[in-house]
């Protein structure tokens, strides 16, 4: 016996990993120690600190150059898109968390009973669960391990360590718990069935290749070829998993409902960093260990992403409330990004393809917090005024706050000049290049049904009259008046001097996934 | 002698001109989004920008002057705007760098003149930001180095004329007004669309490099296809005939904009846009360039009789405004002589029109916002410094000799009458009418008896507006000498618009078309003396000839706009209709209930049952599993 | 002899995504999804046997903590939405639809 290797763990590269959840633990420690009058004052600063620390940590890292080599032994590669995703990430977590910072949307109690006298005493005692600032940042860790796990089994652990806070955070939402339990209930149980496929179908292509790491089934493949009955129903079900957490359909059912339920913030972190963070998997999962298997999925694929985009696109349409009808934009919108997917192809390609798809992630997902930013300030009495029909005349009530909103829409609908419109177009033309031209299309047509619902809602908005009684516009809280103004100027320098991030993406792409 | 080769330029202050778009772009949108909190300092910073700009423009101008002549177009690249199409850029070249120091120069007077006039308005700020952001999109607009960039420019100074115009949204006229103005705008800028499509289709190019050094040589048919769509832009923005209705309506918006977009620069792109693409789509002799001519001809004529008429002071105003416009656009399609000449008219007449409507302000904002001009009368001695810059700007514009108004003018005139006879002379009864309303203009608002509303206390503006007049009337007598003796703006322009075969012209002061003029001016001037300054005038307008309703009515334009357009567009749009609810209609129509159907029952499948959805998980899982197991064995 | 231990943990699988259809309460819904788990650890266990390493079995018992985690969270939601219906039917919790 020659003893025992102690493995070598690379701590630079995963700095920014180690800080976010150190900073969780931290989070802990502060609810278990820390009296409950100081809790809130003591999480906000450490998440935060947390967050714009590992942010400066993934520029570090970059600074010294992007590592070439799997980090901890080839289980999570540093390389340049995962450094990207991580930056993303840490982007929109920080302006999400800027929103979950509004003591609003949460619940006083969660163990006390919606309607009952002892919920009355909580809300009355300010009760206030600071608990959702280290469930956050677990979450945000987990996505960002999810983005950056080079073999399944780190991918399956993130892909918990992710989900797992997610369902607790669906439902603390402070008014109408009963929909909030319910988003939780449904996302948990769906989400626990769908990781269940992951395990299943990596199960199944570890009995194939003998292996879970990323490179290992690769070149597992290399060697046998996609004709083995085992390898596919295993690639078939992780897919599955994945695109559950995107909301592909037929997958999508989830998300309408845990949207809509979920406290806005908690939505608005879910629709950007978690959507930011599967497609780093999904892309790693297909391009770097199913990569040689790219004939069999990539019809199947394509089956995926037009039903994703059109049953998005048009099931958006006869929407009535807000916050679901974001919910399918965004399902539509992970139709688009599928397409940037499948535009496999040589190396050059597939540097264009993750280039859009980068660019897309960055502008579709501060788009999206902006756009929920705005949701959690349209108020009636018992809360967020959901129903489209309560947004009739707001822009005569609120100009501003009307018009950034019909911004984020057209932003949305991939209107140029917007952010969107060079997302669509940088994903789009990588795949007219990579051939997926029937595809573009259906993308085009469905973004014009979809920019007609956009349009409806502007037109509510402006051209029709207010109600009587119409919701009130809550003055917003510096971080949530912070949050609006970060995502509009993003969206309008993003649609206008798009270069800049354009070419980082492109670095970020040119040296594909290290294996 | 063609124009000089662009080259690219980097570093210096050359370098660094997208400065002169982004600080008024700034402005704007601290101001916009500052909200209330700015509304103590806004109409400062907006001032601070547009003069910030102006320091920029003349730096630049200085440095490219510095070059030698051949080498004074320089293209700045600024970033890729749509990956692999279309660049983002600027050039800096005589042409441009003129129209940068007109629009901020003017610019910040006005900008520092509207600090009284809006003094008491609570929207200042909101104004002072329109304000800016008109600047840094009019800059885009003559500073881009491709047509992309100068359309968004193009679409930016329409939002800000239309913001504007509509700024006192409470009075359904300005609102109405602006609708009209965003209208009949689109009615050009489709055109300006269309013709940049097909120049890309063409030349594979947008920007001015690749469209006018290219090697290509396209048939003459599409090159004049091009350059009457853009003629047809250029007549939407710089209100010609038959696009011109809505600038008399545009006076809807607070004074300082009529002067700043509506008389210095907005309405000037259309011949910006003529002069710059003239090389290629406005040659001399070309279908394109008589069109061109002929528009401005007709347009020259139709704002002087409107002029004739009217008892709106600022009506009277846009009407000369387009008048003179039409004189620039006549003078843009004779070649290098002539570009020369229109742009140095449009540098003259952007100050003293700013001048004059300036000064009108100044009446009006002395008189309770009245516009009528009967109700005023006797306003010399009430307000001096207004008269004597007034009376500047008037004798300018009149071509009065030695003034800069004569020189650029009558080099319009000159160089048209040496090409083609018949537009020529029209010009030159066009500057006896301006002498004629022009004179009419003075004369029933500083001389005769008073004729004020009972509560009307006139008193002379604060420094803040009469110095903006004083400094734009200096320019108004001075500016059109230094340009044109010598030929030193022709020499300046040279290189990018080409200069004349055989050198530059000399200036004859004694022509014939020239003494006709100055006659013809000065029996206007004596008509208007014996109709308006001898006699009283009538308080209430008499009925008048029919010429007079005619000219008042603004030649009927309207009308002509309705039974021309309205009506058959109407009868049109109802058979159109007709058709539509049967064939294109039902196909819409279907498509859309076909869509909005579908989705209404696809939206039962979300029935809400968890178990459901785990099912078409499962459902899902089973179909791509089996899915992927076909093709691989296929 | 794999192929024995590979069926039945297909069956396990299958016995397990059924009752997630079938069953309403969500306590079993939960079991059920439990047994999927369990039933990929066996399969991960023979798969190790298979290829003579020991990545499976490792793998087993990180997927046992995060069932284990699974559980945490999931009861707590549970019991929960328990409290607020007085009744653990998935069926019941249908407020969220079209």
């Amino acid at each position: 016996m020659n003893g025992i290797q102690p493995p070598t763990i690379e701590y630079g590269q995963l700095s920014p990993l180690l800080l976010v959840f150190g900073a969780a633990i931290v989070g802990v420690l502060i609810e278990a120690l820390a009296p409950r009058y100081l809790r809130k004052s003591l999480q906000m600063p450490v998440t935060l600190l947390g967050l714009v620390g590992a942010f400066a940590l993934v520029l570090t890292v970059v600074m010294q150059g992007v590592p070439t080599k799997a980090a901890a032994e080839g289980a999570i590669a540093v390389d340049g898109p995962a450094l990207f995703i991580w930056g993303v990430i840490l982007v929109l977590a920080v302006i999400s968390v800027l929103l979950i910072n509004d003591d609003n949307e949460f619940v006083a109690s969660a163990a006390a009973v919606p309607g009952t006298p002892e919920e009355e005493d909580a809300i009355a005692a300010g009760g206030a669960h600071t608990e959702i600032y280290p469930l956050a940042l677990f979450a945000i860790g987990g996505m960002m391990l999810f983005a950056s796990a080079n073999d399944l089994l780190i991918m399956f652990v993130a892909l918990e360590v992710m989900s797992l806070p997610l369902y607790l955070l669906c439902g603390l939402a402070r008014r109408r718990r009963l929909l909030s339990q319910e988003a939780s209930v449904k996302y948990f149980l769906l989400g626990a069935f769908s990781s269940a496929f992951f395990l299943y179908g990596m199960a199944l292509v570890y009995g194939f290749a003998g292996t879970v790491s990323l490179a290992g089934i690769s070149d597992a493949l290399g060697a046998v070829g996609g004709q083995n009955t085992l390898l596919l129903i295993g690639a078939g079900m992780l897919g599955v998993g994945l695109l559950f957490k995107i909301g592909a359909a037929p997958f999508q059912a989830w998300k309408p409902d845990v949207y809509q339920g979920a406290p806005t913030p908690i939505t608005a972190l879910m629709a950007s960093g978690t959507l930011v963070a599967a497609f780093g998997a999904v892309l790693r999962v297909f391009w770097v260990a199913l990569g040689n298997l790219d004939w069999d999925w990539r019809p199947v694929m394509w089956g995926v992403a037009i039903l994703t985009m059109v049953a998005g696109a048009v099931l958006a349409i006869t929407q009535t409330d807000i916050k679901r009808m974001l919910a399918y934009s965004s399902i539509a919108h992970a139709g688009f990004l599928l397409t940037g997917v499948i535009a496999t192809g040589a190396e050059a390609q597939n540097a264009l393809s993750l280039k859009g798809i980068l660019f897309y992630l960055v502008a579709y997902g501060i788009t999206t917090v902006g756009a929920f930013a705005v949701v959690t300030m349209v108020r009636d009495a018992g809360g967020e005024a959901g129903h489209l029909s309560r947004w009739a005349g707001l822009g005569k009530r609120s100009p501003a706050l009307a018009g950034v909103f019909a911004f984020f829409l057209l932003a949305f609908a991939g209107i140029p000049l917007t952010s969107g419109f060079f997302g669509k177009y940088a994903v789009f033309a990588a795949a007219v290049a990579g051939g997926a031209v029937p595809l573009v299309i259906v993308g085009v047509v469905s973004s014009a049904v979809a920019a007609f619902f956009y349009v409806r809602v502007i037109v509510l908005m402006f051209f029709s009259e207010p109600a009587p009684d119409g919701p009130t516009i809550a003055v917003p809280s510096v971080g949530t008046a912070g949050v609006v103004a970060i995502a509009a100027a993003a969206t309008v320098v993003l649609g206008i001097y798009p270069e800049p991030v354009l070419r980082l993406a492109e670095d970020a792409a040119s040296t594909l996934f290290i294996r | 002698m063609e124009p000089a080769k662009i080259v690219e330029h980097a570093g210096g202050v050359i370098g660094a001109s997208w400065l002169m778009i982004a600080l008024p772009l700034l402005g704007a949108a601290i101001l916009l989004l500052g909200g209330r909190r700015t509304d103590r300092w806004g109409h400062l910073l907006g001032v601070a920008m547009s003069l910030a700009s102006f320091v920029v423009a003349v730096v630049t101008f200085f440095e490219l002057i510095g070059l030698p002549g051949g080498e004074r177009r320089r293209a700045v690249g600024l970033f890729e705007f749509i990956p692999g199409l279309v660049d983002m850029g600027l050039l800096i070249d005589p042409l441009s760098i003129s129209f940068a120091l007109l629009i901020t120069g003017v610019g910040s007077l006005i900008h520092i003149y509207s600090i009284g006039y809006m003094s008491h308005d609570p929207g200042r700020r909101r104004f002072f930001s329109y304000l800016n952001l008109f600047v840094a999109a009019m800059l885009l607009l003559v500073l881009s180095h491709n047509y992309v960039g100068l359309y968004i420019g193009w679409e930016g100074v329409g939002l800000a004329s239309y913001l504007l115009i509509g700024f006192w949204q409470y009075k359904p006229s300005a609102a109405t007004a602006a609708q009209k103005a965003f209208i009949v705008n689109r009615v050009g800028d489709f055109g300006l669309a269309i013709g940049i499509f097909t120049i890309w289709t063409t030349f594979g190019s947008v920007t001015f490099q690749g469209v006018f050094e290219s090697t290509l040589k396209p048939e003459q048919g599409v090159l004049t296809a091009i350059g009457l769509l853009l003629l047809l832009g250029a007549c939407g923005k710089s209100a010609q005939v038959p696009l011109q209705s809505w600038l008399l309506d545009a006076m809807e918006g607070p004074t300082p904009v009529s002067a700043l977009i509506h008389a210095a620069t907005m309405v000037t792109a259309g011949v910006y846009l003529v002069v710059r693409s003239g090389a290629v789509f406005f040659p001399e002799g070309s279908t394109a360039a008589l069109f061109a001519a002929i528009v401005g001809t007709v347009t020259l004529l139709a704002g002087a009789i409107i002029g004739m008429a009217k008892d709106d002071i600022k009506k009277g105003l846009a009407g000369s405004t387009m008048s003179q416009i039409g004189y620039m656009m006549l003078g843009a399609a004779f070649g290098p002589v002539g570009y020369a000449f229109a742009i140095g008219h449009l540098i003259t007449h952007g100050f003293f029109k700013a001048n004059l409507f300036l000064g009108a302000g100044s009446v009006m904002h002395a008189m309770n916002d009245e516009v009528n001009m009967r109700r005023y009368g006797a306003l010399r001695k009430a307000l001096p410094v207004t008269f004597y810059t007034f009376l500047i700007g008037y004798l300018a514009i009149i071509g009065f000799p030695l003034l800069s108004g004569y020189f650029t003018k009558d080099g319009i005139i000159e160089t048209v009458i040496h090409h083609n006879e018949v537009l020529g002379w029209l010009a030159v009864l066009g500057a006896g009418l301006t002498g004629f309303y022009m004179s009419r203009m003075v004369f029933m608002t500083f001389f005769g008896e008073k004729r004020w509303a009972d509560d009307a206390h006139p008193h002379e503006s604060p420094a803040v507006m009469t110095i903006p007049l004083v400094l734009l009337s200096i320019g108004s007598i001075f500016l059109g000498g230094y340009l044109v003796l010598g030929g030193r703006f022709m020499t300046f322009l040279g290189p990018a618009v080409g200069m004349p075969e055989g050198g530059v012209p000399a200036f004859h002061p004694f022509t014939v078309p020239g003494l006709a003029t100055l006659a013809l001016v000065a029996v206007g001037a004596a008509i208007a003396w014996l109709r308006y300054g001898r006699v009283p005038v009538p308080v209430t307008a008499p009925r008048g000839s029919f010429l007079t309703t005619f000219a008042r009515r603004d030649l009927y334009g309207d009308a002509l706009n309705e039974s021309l357009f309205m009506r058959p567009g109407q009868w049109l749009t109802r058979i159109a209709v007709f058709f539509d609810n049967r064939g294109v209609d039902g196909l819409v129509n279907g498509l859309a209930a076909g869509i909005g159907g579908t989705s209404g029952r696809l939206r039962r499948v979300q029935t809400g049952f968890a178990r459901s959805y785990a099912l078409s998980i499962l459902f899902g899982a089973a179909v791509v599993a089996g899915a992927l197991l076909l093709v691989g064995n296929l | 002899m794999t192929t024995h231990y590979l069926v039945l943990s297909a069956l396990l699988f299958a016995i397990g995504a059924v009752g997630v259809l079938v069953r309403r309460n969500a306590i079993v819904i939960f079991m059920c999804v439990e047994l999927m788990l369990n039933a990929c650890n066996l399969a991960f266990v023979t798969f190790a046997r298979q290829h003579g390493n020991l990545d499976g079995q490792l793998i087993a018992f990180f997927v046992m903590v995060v069932a284990a985690a699974e559980v945490v969270v999931g009861l707590a939601i549970i019991v929960t939405i328990f409290r607020t219906r007085r009744s653990a039917s998935v069926d019941d919790a249908n407020l969220l639809k079209y």
